[in-house]
């Protein structure tokens, strides 16, 4: 615990990061300062319209919170592995030629793995939409 | 690297084996003799047999401490599946993906325990937890099961994010992921950042392996789980964060032991004095082995407060003596209709084989000589003697196993001396062998514990 209080400015850990620290202290500090004073200098003219909540300007009726087919989530969460493999490959595609043939085995590997949890989710049924 | 790579296809294959397989025994066999094919290359490769050789940059290295791990734990999941497999079918529908998630947290079992990369400790923390949290919650029609996996999954992830904190600050602090170079230290001090930094991974490590102040999921979630999956967990994968957590403040903080030794120290007392002291007051068998793992994270935490060659091999015997031995606690317990100390009475009228093992896996975790739970605690006692520190622990320590007896006692005392009139249960004769072979096993690592430890050096 000791050492906490002992840390060496002049050392490059801590005291780098200042610019850093001061700009978050700035970023937030404005955030602040401009909510308070819009607050405090704006007028109030409430109107029931005003109140309601925006919804791409048309009217908004009944509760959000109502329960929802699991479908439609599987498939969002489906796109989303999707969505990480391709990230995985902007890497490679950017080391394409450095990594060499190495490198093709194992995106084909990456690949090859993936295709199997994709036969897996389609043979257990997860894009059957018709019950 | 034989078992890693065989154990992440053989996950594969009986992920695809849910749907193209039918019949529930081929797949429960596939699986065990899967497991047998895990243990044989594993054992190969202990005598220098290698099939693959992939070039990690050594970020996983696999020395004999990490090989004979591997070994212990193949054994153990294999007679946990030979013992409990035919129970996974009961929880749900989807016992092929159960014990695909098994091979998969096997795979991470592989990794955390011969890790020698950062990198490669958060992978396998991840590929053991993440399976973790979905077997908790796999009996979706039980609330229960359902909030311990909710809480298992917060809290669970919460810690590894404290566990990623410290491994950045780390990096911040040494410029590498490897426990070799954050060993050096520059200078006299170490830096804040790498003490920050090395207390971060300490708490979620202890998170982990439930040591005290960091144990309250445990009971929630040890009892919620359904009780075979509770019974993989509360061995295989916490005997695998042990090792990882040893490894980790051996090979990386080493130089820098006699910081945190009082620390550790402060948190064995703890964890021994509420994880004893809190079963005695259980009134569920399976809530007070829920207790019991904190209780015995206790002493296996001695070994990482003493941290010399005593200790090493004192935790390798340990973890082989209670992984054995609560399997076939649990195995017992799940046969069972009723979880409370009173649905023990008269077991040794009803069922004298049953009983009989479960007392000597009773008498090895309290640590009644002639078993291995005697030995094993008698090999971290005496490495922590070796210290020459801090001998209130030590003290402490025997207290709090002489307070365990009492009970582990009391489901003898229910089985032995209590009327009662017994559960039905179906009890084939394979599963009866097992059992015998299992506390013969704890018997004969409390004679000859050198059968196993011989295999470190040689």
């Amino acid at each position: 615990m000791i050492y906490f209080l002992q840390t060496n400015i002049n050392t490059t850990d801590a005291s780098s990061y200042l610019p850093v620290a001061l700009q978050v202290a700035f970023a937030v500090g404005l955030v602040i300062f401009l909510t308070v004073v819009t607050h405090l200098l704006g007028p109030k003219r409430k109107t029931s319209d005003k109140l309601q909540n925006f919804a791409s300007g048309i009217e908004s009726h009944g509760d959000a919170r109502q329960p929802m087919a699991i479908k439609y989530f599987l498939t969002a969460i489906l796109f989303v592995l999707f969505d990480v493999e391709v990230i995985f490959f902007y890497p490679y595609a950017v080391n394409f030629k450095g990594l060499g043939w190495d490198g093709f085995w194992a995106v084909l590997m990456f690949v090859g793995f993936f295709l199997c949890g994709f036969t897996y989710i389609l043979k257990k049924g997860a894009l059957k939409w018709e019950d | 690297m034989n078992a890693l790579i065989i154990s992440a296809l053989l996950g594969v294959v009986m992920m695809f084996s849910s749907f193209l397989l039918k019949d529930r025994s081929t797949v429960r066999s596939m699986a065990i003799a899967g497991l047998l094919l895990l243990l044989v290359v594993n054992v190969l490769e202990m005598n220098g047999v290698e099939f693959f050789n992939i070039n990690t940059r050594d970020m996983i290295v696999f020395d004999r401490f990490a090989l004979l791990f591997n070994t212990i734990a193949f054994l153990s999941t294999l007679l946990y599946l030979l013992l409990s497999a035919k129970e996974m079918a009961k929880v749900g529908v989807y016992f092929a993906d159960y014990l695909a998630l098994i091979f998969f947290i096997l795979c991470g079992v592989i990794l955390v325990s011969s890790f020698k990369s950062l990198l490669i400790l958060f992978l396998g923390i991840e590929i053991i937890s993440i399976p973790l949290y979905i077997l908790t919650g796999s009996d979706k029609r039980n609330l229960k099961s359902n909030e311990a996996a909710l809480k298992y999954f917060l809290l669970g992830t919460f810690s590894t994010g404290l566990m990623l904190m410290g491994i950045a600050l780390i990096y911040g602090a040494q410029g590498s992921f490897y426990s070799v170079d954050i060993s050096k230290i520059a200078g006299e001090t170490p830096s804040a950042l790498l003490i920050a930094g090395m207390l971060l991974l300490f708490f979620s490590m202890s998170f982990k392996v439930s040591a005290a102040p960091f144990h309250f999921w445990t009971p929630d979630v040890y009892d919620g789980a359904p009780t075979v999956f509770t019974s993989f967990m509360a061995t295989i994968v916490k005997a695998a964060v042990f090792v990882a957590f040893i490894r980790l403040f051996d090979e990386a903080f080493g130089l820098l032991h006699l910081q945190w030794q009082l620390l550790v120290a402060v948190i064995t007392a703890l964890t021994l004095f509420i994880g004893n002291i809190t079963a005695v007051f259980q009134q569920s068998v399976k809530r007070m082995l829920a207790y019991s793992s904190i209780a015995q994270a206790g002493f296996m935490m001695l070994s990482l407060y003493a941290m010399n060659a005593d200790a090493k091999e004192g935790l390798m015997l340990y973890v082989a003596a209670y992984s054995f031995a609560t399997i076939g606690i649990f195995a017992v317990l799940i046969k069972m209709s009723d979880y409370t100390f009173e649905g023990f009475n008269g077991f040794a009228k009803h069922q004298p084989l049953l009983a009989a093992t479960t007392t000597i896996f009773l008498l090895s975790l309290a640590g009644i000589p002639l078993t291995a739970g005697f030995l094993s605690k008698f090999y971290m006692l005496k490495a922590a003697l070796g210290t020459g520190k801090h001998l209130w622990l030590v003290i402490v320590a025997v207290l709090m196993a002489a307070v365990s007896v009492y009970y582990y006692f009391r489901v003898i005392q229910a089985m032995y001396f209590k009327e009662g009139e017994g559960q039905p249960m179906e009890v084939s004769k394979p599963f009866k062998w097992t059992l015998v072979v299992l506390a013969a096993l704890i018997i004969l690592l409390g004679i000859f514990p050198n059968i196993l430890l011989s295999w470190l050096y040689f």
